[in-house]
């Protein structure tokens, strides 16, 4: 669609962290001429300066957007629904994340990433509130997880690391997306995913324009062709199984498997600016306490 | 004035300096900045000012000690094995040496999280054996990550000792033994002392990759095991403090620098030499 529109497109898969270390380290001359990214990253680069408000104008697409999908920085192209991923032939399925800590079978078969992970952040911090705490004290957090370090299964240093473990068969529970869990079952592993009792954290994810981008007429093409229904259609299926933001494409049958509309409308939506706040004491925190 | 002989090489000098000592010199300068922008040697002081900081600096050079350690003992037999081997069995074990080399660092560690995993076949061995009572892990353990680094860097032990037994005077070994010295004595100091700066210069090698090899440590070693690359990466990656990851950066070229140039003064020390 963006070829038909008359552009060339270069997808550069990167962590949302690395893309935003990169802008950093190049202002003036972005590397990139769109991201795609969640509220948390999108929040740091309002802050830096690094992507500009959109003209929805310029989206044919854009009144087929929900009207939570319509964000000013960028549309919404999809919705990552987060959880546990568990291997039903190893465990029964967790009751939600305080069993991750609380359930015996969980013992030796629960993998842990840092606060450099999204969803790892937002489960912590879902974790935190359940047992007490505030984004403006996670020490309950802290103090589980500290009395629980024996118990874990291993400590991953990125999700993708998390996954290798699970289809090596070294971890059998993890804090994961709909899409891991997905990608785990197109590779043929047996891979569930279980819905927290607090309700699942979820993040939009948008496509921005990076501020000084070389083709600004090309990225408005990016972002129409991801939120025009056939993309969506299409990438609703394995192994992406994506949520679609475009009122007319329907849940696909393997998305539909893990997560309804009324749990997407349902979901808990962190607050990221609180998170961001905190983020690198949280993570100096974690690896304070789990290094050996 | 440019001596004509020196001509050839100017190009690489310029290269060097346009693509290796500018950014270096770049990230010094960077790493002198702190974060309300003042300049100074903050970002080094709180750095070594810091247990934590300072544990996984000294945890990363005993990372590349331990390696450089059990390379040499797993290079010593193949030294042997090549020195004693015919021309076929020595074409044999350098393919065997530069095969793993042909593959990228990146496809030798995920083979290694294969071979540690709990069903691995070093733990299934093991089960199978009756040495262990249930499968175990050696993924997410220095000791598995060691395994991995040894395999990983022997080659760069290896290559230079081979390169160096090669053009080995086989007389040196007999005239030792017609003077009376055991087949031991006489390969230790009449052949031994030949490859000792070849030997220095593997471990310069082995050394520096292991210190600063990221991919290996942070997929086999995880998260518990922090060393200097994946410190730098979570600066810049995850907390976006640039400073302090050039900082950080500047002292792990510093501290493995300090030690490759002591390898490397002692591989050209003039006694060394004489024997080369």
């Amino acid at each position: 669609m963006v070829k038909d529109a008359g552009f060339d497109l270069t997808v550069a898969p990167s962590l949302a962290q690395d893309q935003i270390a990169r802008l950093m380290a190049s202002p003036g001359q972005p590397p990139y001429d769109a991201l795609l990214v969640s509220p948390g990253q999108s929040d740091i680069l309002i802050q830096e300066g690094l992507i500009e408000k959109i003209d929805p104008t310029r989206l044919k697409n854009w009144d087929k957007l929900s009207p939570a999908a319509q964000n000013a920085w960028g549309p919404y192209v999809t919705i990552e629904v987060n959880g546990i991923a568990y291997n039903p032939e190893v465990v029964d399925k967790p009751a939600g994340y305080k069993a991750l800590f609380e359930d015996p079978q969980c013992e030796g078969n629960l993998a842990l990433i840092g606060f450099g992970s999204n969803t790892a952040t937002m489960a912590y911090t879902e974790i935190n509130k359940a047992y007490g705490g505030t984004y403006d004290n996670m020490q309950p957090v802290f103090d589980l997880l500290e009395a629980y370090l024996p118990k874990i299964g291993a400590i991953a240093t990125s999700g993708s690391n998390q996954m290798t473990m699970y289809q090596q068969g070294e971890i059998a529970v993890f804090m994961a997306s709909t899409g891991n869990v997905a990608k785990l079952r197109e590779l043929g592993m047996p891979c569930e995913f279980a819905h927290p009792e607090t309700g699942s954290p979820s993040v939009p994810v948008a496509i921005h324009l990076v501020k000084g981008a070389s083709n600004p007429d090309g990225v408005y093409a990016y972002m129409d062709a991801a939120i025009d229904a056939a993309a969506q259609t299409q990438l609703a299926e394995p192994p992406t199984a994506m949520i679609p933001t475009n009122v007319d494409v329907p849940y696909s049958e393997v998305v539909s498997q893990f997560v309804t509309p009324e749990q997407v409308a349902n979901a808990v939506y962190p607050d990221w600016q609180a998170i961001n706040k905190h983020r690198a004491e949280w993570t100096e925190t974690f690896d304070r306490l789990v290094v050996r | 004035m440019i001596r004509k002989e020196t001509l050839l090489s100017w190009p690489m000098i310029a290269f060097m300096v346009l693509f290796f000592i500018s950014p270096l010199l770049l990230l010094a300068g960077i790493s002198l900045r702190g974060e309300d922008g003042s300049w100074g040697l903050g970002n080094f002081a709180a750095f070594l000012s810091d247990p934590f900081a300072r544990g996984v600096l000294t945890g990363t050079l005993a990372l590349g000690a331990k390696v450089t350690c059990f390379v040499s003992l797993a290079a010593l037999p193949l030294v042997m094995l090549y020195w004693h081997a015919g021309k076929r069995l020595r074409g044999l074990i350098l393919i065997c040496t530069l095969l793993p080399m042909l593959t990228a660092n990146v496809v030798r560690t995920f083979a290694w999280v294969v071979l540690l995993g709990r069903n691995g076949p070093i733990s299934q061995t093991l089960l199978g054996l009756g040495l262990t009572e249930r499968p175990f892990s050696l993924l997410f353990s220095e000791t598995g990550l060691i395994i991995a680094l040894v395999q990983i860097e022997l080659p760069l032990l290896l290559l230079p000792v081979f390169a160096v037994l090669n053009r080995a005077d086989r007389k040196t070994l007999e005239a030792a033994e017609v003077l009376g010295a055991g087949r031991w004595r006489a390969w230790f100091s009449a052949i031994f002392p030949q490859i000792i700066p070849a030997v220095l210069a593997g471990w310069v090698l082995v050394f520096a990759s292991a210190t600063t090899s990221y991919v290996t440590q942070s997929v086999i070693g995880g998260a518990r095991l922090i060393y200097l690359p994946q410190f730098v990466y979570r600066e810049v990656g995850v907390l976006f403090q640039w400073p302090m990851a050039a900082a950080i950066s500047i002292l792990l070229l510093a501290s493995t620098g300090v030690i490759m140039l002591g390898l490397t003064m002692l591989a050209r020390h003039e006694r060394l030499q004489g024997h080369a």
